[in-house]
């Protein structure tokens, strides 16, 4: 067991190391000089040069791959080319922003998808259960940025119950920040519940066709007592790895709620800073949200130690 | 248009008599204001919100003019935040700020200002002439954007004492003036000049308070401002990338005022409501269609005229902005003195363009129409394409992102037929078209000699030759003027002194009240 | 959807197959998916030979009509056809999804198939670095993409085919991992067959049912991010219409003219649904041949 843990860390390791050296890659062949965008189209070349210098772009890459690694090593994740701020408060700041949308949404989701899931696998052949099916596939097909447009539509601007956009910090005005927040986590959050609502019936389905199910049925239980003894933990599993495996993808698909209701989340800090090259910015940005993804992974994967014992064995 | 002209030059003529003294630091608001009321005037009884939330459209990267091309920087500091020796009303007239008069020698070389006394900065330094001496100076050794060279022409900057500053120029020049009442004439402050980009230090009537990036910016009412302090303690210059979303901030009540709007076809959803006003006035963001004049055939002037030609005007304001805005012909927005409405010169007629084209050569030339991802610029396009096609030409409409892509291929390489971009500054006929470098690649003595003159002519000359540069530039086609930008300002129906024109580098904060 | 994976985790896979003989009978899913997108498919056609009016022509005299006489869904701000656009945009549907699935399929399928049938020092380092990609979501990759190529259509959906390639590669890699395990495979390896000639003849065509099944569910992803990506400003540019695109631009007419982003939004929705349908009832119909090989 420590083996197999001890395996995963040098994994995890590996992995960064080479996405790092990819996602810096990625920026080094971006075409359009970041100092000549920092400074804009009227520069000086001299100007330029000084800034160049200033960040450290005239020299070797292989030496600026190394100051921007030591940097983060050392939770340093340097300045912006563009605003010449310090990067490490900023993405804190917008991390943390997105982190409220996302979990709250994807909280919103599994509250939702769980019980709608399992009641669509253990009917499944039912009206009902086809019923809630279509329901969840037409909230799959409905993209989210349209649910936010419908919803400030509705409840912003015709009915005037909440705001239509903005943000504010939790610390600052609790009420505000509240209703300010409904409305993203539900466009957010219905369009996830959608797509968890099928992995959790297919789940289940799974489980209920499994033969220590079909015997526990046997025995006289009752299909939802059966599986709530039985099946929880193995439905479990296919379940959580569909979340892990959609952090990223909410973190940054966030983006698009996040344009349509006007909040300051790490998405639209990366949209910002692609479209002004401050690449540094977006080195750090897709990097935290590897190691986000990474650590996930890593965790989930802990976690079906954990909960399965089969998997100790598989390998 | 004429009285705007003699208005202006009785600017110049005031400009070289005394300004007023004592009155003016008091008066400076009101000059400006112009019949609207100006806020319930410092402190009155009104005791109504004191905060206000104003929506915009684009964030600046950086608050650092002084190394940062673009429009939203001194939007939001300009004459908030930092202030000028002159500054410019709503009718385009220079006007006193920190210097509180000013004479110009018999050679028009030399301008000596008096400044006021009482004027401190935000880090309580107190201002005086060695500051502007300063500021002028930094302009020239340490400021990197192109604006800078409208310093050049300044010989030098001298203290004659702490309360009067003298100005030498190298030579006449019209323009020099014009500038210091933008974000070039903004006054700083040697020990203040540390974190321009992040912490802004100035005279003005607001002060810098926070920055959120991505969301806002706040500023705070200075309450050791010298001249009348504003009606707001609290504004907050609020950002939104999408038209729509800042619309809907306005009417689910974020936002008290959206200063520019982006989508005009949503005005209508306004107008009709009695909760709000909307004002519609003019800018200085004329929205060209610019030719590469150096890449065949669009060195032909037949081909530039046909596309001048083969463009219904009309309809493509009505189509890309709702019908509003002004359809100008030329370089020079109304609030110009040396406007004259050139839209006659070129009527939509296709056959021309067809006889046109036919003439040069070219029956049917293929343009590469490349521009900025914006959605005025994209509309504009969309119809551009449409409309030329109609005449013979094949249209590669090329969508580049803004501003790296687009900066990096069409401004800085040239790469493109056609492209369309809003060119905002105030009073730029001469930076685009006098400029063979700039990237329309427009070289014409006859425009440069014109440019010339004006600059360093009599006011009256200086009129007659920008109109002379106007009208030889629209006669060549050295690109088309689509329409100019409206000023579309939607606001709750009781805050006051909101700009008509927007013709100013800033949104002027320090005149807006509550009713 | 796909069977959700991920390192360490192997689906759960029915030992005993449920009502095979149901299963095998054309399900509504695959019926109505089926249908939807034909539909599509044959508006795409249709479009080719027919549309009432030129969608891209820019008619400032006939701007934002409503439906009816000979604009059956009237006109946008631009006074260009709505229905035009819609046949004209179904195009551009199908060109997103073919070249994000075709990318992800061409680079996907052989990878999985490779770590599959790789020694496990090749194939467990292959999978980990394909699990890497999935920590660069397709958005970001689309909008980096169209920063360094410039941005169209074409580009835009490369990169989501790219960040699709992932969910290729580990599915066949599974699928492929059971058909190495079939009996037919061990004699062939046992006839002496190369292990290109297994691939190609054995293991390619057992896995093919879900390659066709993942093909259609990335097939609405990539129509949803083609939406998405248009929203942002990073889509397919104009004029060439879009379902995404006329969302877009119909944002602003939304208080006045909403059918200008119903029309658009109803046919995104219903094309993904469709794609969805026919993934889901394709897996219903296919799966358990693979299982009946064994």
């Amino acid at each position: 067991m420590a083996l197999r843990v001890l395996r995963r860390i040098l994994v995890l390791v590996a992995s960064l190391a080479v996405s790092s050296v990819v996602v810096f890659a990625f920026m080094a062949v971006l075409p359009g000089d970041p100092a000549r965008v920092a400074l804009g189209v009227n520069a000086s070349p001299a100007a330029v040069a000084e800034l160049r210098q200033q960040f450290g772009l005239d020299q070797p890459l292989a030496q600026q791959y190394l100051q921007w690694i030591g940097g983060l090593l050392r939770f340093d994740l340097g300045q912006s080319y563009v605003s010449q701020a310090q990067i490490a408060p900023q993405i804190a700041d917008r991390l943390q922003v997105t982190l409220w949308l996302v979990i709250t949404a994807t909280i919103l989701a599994i509250v939702m998808a769980v019980p709608m899931g399992t009641i669509m696998a253990l009917r499944h052949r039912q009206l009902s259960g086809l019923a809630l099916s279509a329901i969840s596939q037409i909230g799959v097909a409905v993209p989210a940025f349209l649910a936010g447009i419908l919803l400030i539509t509705v409840f912003a601007v015709r009915l005037g119950w909440l705001p239509a956009n903005g943000w504010t910090p939790p610390a600052q005005d609790p009420r505000m920040f509240v209703r300010q927040l409904v409305l993203p986590v539900l466009s957010l959050g219905l369009v996830q519940a959608a797509v968890l609502t099928r992995y959790v019936r297919s789940a289940v389905l799974d489980v209920l066709r499994e033969d220590y199910l079909r015997t526990a049925r046997a025995k006289g239980l009752r299909p939802l007592p059966a599986l709530w003894r039985h099946g929880l933990r193995n439905a479990a599993v296919p379940v959580v790895t569909v979340l892990a495996l959609q952090l990223a993808t909410l973190l940054i698909g966030a983006v698009v709620v996040e344009r349509v209701f006007v909040i300051p989340g790490l998405g639209s800090l990366l949209l910002d800073s692609v479209s002004n090259r401050d690449l540094i910015v977006v080195q750090d940005v897709v990097m935290i949200l590897v190691l986000a993804v990474l650590l996930v992974n890593f965790l989930v994967d802990l976690l079906y130690l954990v909960i399965d014992p089969r998997m100790r064995d598989v390998r | 248009m004429t009285h705007r002209l003699t208005r202006t030059v009785g600017v110049l003529v005031a400009a070289v008599c005394l300004l007023g003294t004592a009155a003016c630091s008091a008066g400076s608001g009101a000059d400006a204001g112009q019949g609207q009321p100006t806020g319930s005037q410092s402190g009155g009884g009104s005791q109504s919100s004191q905060a206000l939330t104003i929506g915009l459209a684009a964030e600046p990267v950086s608050l650092d003019f002084t190394t940062k091309d673009g429009a939203a920087i001194p939007q939001a500091l300009l004459y908030n935040v930092y202030e000028t020796l002159v500054k410019l009303d709503q009718q385009g007239d220079i006007q006193p700020a920190l210097a509180t008069s000013m004479t110009v020698s018999a050679d028009r070389k030399t301008y000596t200002f008096d400044l006021v006394d009482d004027a401190k900065f935000s880090n309580g330094h107190t201002f005086t002439a060695d500051d502007a001496v300063f500021s002028i100076e930094r302009v020239k050794h340490d400021w990197t954007i192109s604006l800078k060279s409208a310093m050049d022409v300044v010989k030098m900057a001298k203290a004659l004492s702490p309360t009067r500053l003298q100005v030498t120029l190298s030579h006449p020049s019209n323009d020099w003036l014009y500038r210091m009442t933008t974000r070039i004439g903004a006054m700083m402050t040697k020990d203040g000049v540390s974190k321009l980009a992040t912490d802004p230090v100035g005279t003005g009537p607001y002060t810098f308070g926070d920055w959120k990036r991505g969301d806002s910016i706040t500023l705070e009412r200075n309450d050791n401002y010298w001249g009348d302090k504003p009606h707001y303690k609290t504004v907050t210059l609020k950002y939104f990338q999408d038209p729509t979303a800042l619309n809907n901030a306005l009417l689910s009540g974020t936002i008290d005022v959206v200063g520019t709007v982006q989508a005009p076809e949503s005005l209508g959803q306004f107008t009709g409501n009695p909760k709000y006003q909307v004002i519609e006035g003019t800018t200085n963001g004329e929205v060209v269609l610019s030719f590469n004049n150096s890449r065949p055939p669009l060195t032909d002037k037949r081909v530039r005229q046909a596309i001048r030609y083969a463009i219904d005007h009309k309809a493509l304001l009505d189509t890309c902005w709702a019908g509003r805005g002004t359809l100008i012909g030329s370089m020079v927005p109304p609030t110009d003195p040396w406007y004259e409405d050139l839209t006659g010169m070129y009527p939509y007629d296709v056959a021309k363009a067809k006889a046109l084209l036919k003439a040069a050569g070219h029956p049917h030339p293929t343009l590469r129409l490349r521009v900025p991802a914006l959605p005025y610029a994209v509309s504009c396009g969309t119809v551009v394409k449409s409309q030329l096609e109609q005449a013979g030409f094949t249209v590669k409409l090329d969508q580049l992102e803004f501003p790296a892509a687009w900066l990096t291929t069409v401004f800085t390489n040239a790469d493109y037929d056609m492209s369309i971009v809003a060119h905002v500054e105030p009073r730029d006929l001469g930076a685009v078209f006098g400029n063979p470098d700039y990237y329309l690649r427009y070289d014409n003595k006859a425009v440069q000699k014109a440019l010339l003159l004006a600059d360093e002519g009599s006011e009256q000359q200086q009129v007659a030759e920008m109109k002379k540069a106007a009208r030889l530039i629209c006669e060549d086609a050295a690109a088309d003027f689509l329409f100019l930008l409206p000023n579309l300002i939607v606001a709750d129906k009781d805050i006051t002194g909101l700009p008509q024109n927007a013709i100013s580098e800033s949104f002027d904060l320090s005149q807006l009240g509550r009713s | 959807m796909s069977r959700p994976e991920s390192p360490g985790y192997q689906p759960p896979t029915s030992e005993v197959p449920v009502g095979r003989g149901a299963r095998r009978a054309v399900n509504p899913s695959l019926v109505v998916g089926a249908v939807i997108v034909g539909a599509v498919i044959a508006i795409a056609l249709l479009s080719f030979v027919w549309m009432p009016h030129d969608p891209t022509l820019v008619d400032a005299s006939k701007r934002l009509l409503p439906p009816g006489g000979d604009y059956w869904l009237g006109t946008d701000k631009f006074g260009r056809d709505v229905f035009s656009q819609i046949l004209m945009g179904s195009r551009t549907t199908l060109f997103v999804g073919v070249v994000a699935v075709g990318v992800a399929a061409v680079i996907g399928v052989p990878l999985g198939i490779l770590a599959a049938m790789a020694p496990r020092w090749f194939g467990e380092p292959l999978m980990r670095g394909n699990d890497l990609v999935l920590a660069f979501p397709a958005l970001l990759l689309a909008i980096m993409f169209s920063a360094v190529y410039g941005g169209s259509t074409l580009v835009a959906m490369i990169a989501i085919g790219v960040a699709s390639i992932p969910s290729f590669a580990r599915l066949i890699r599974s699928g492929a991992l059971q058909v190495m395990d079939t009996e037919y495979v061990m004699a062939a390896r046992a006839a002496g067959r190369g292990p290109f000639a297994i691939a190609v003849h054995h293991v390619l065509p057992n896995v093919s049912s879900l390659v066709i099944v993942q093909a259609s569910v990335s097939f609405a992803i990539a129509v949803l991010a083609e939406a998405a990506l248009s929203f942002l400003g990073y889509g397919t540019p104009p004029p060439t219409p879009s379902w995404g695109r006329m969302l877009q631009e119909s944002q602003e007419l939304l208080w006045s003219a909403p059918r200008l982003a119903i029309v658009p939004a109803v046919a995104i929705a219903v094309a993904v649904l469709g794609f969805n349908l026919l993934g889901d009832g394709l897996r219903d119909y296919l799966d358990p041949k693979l299982e009946d090989r064994r």
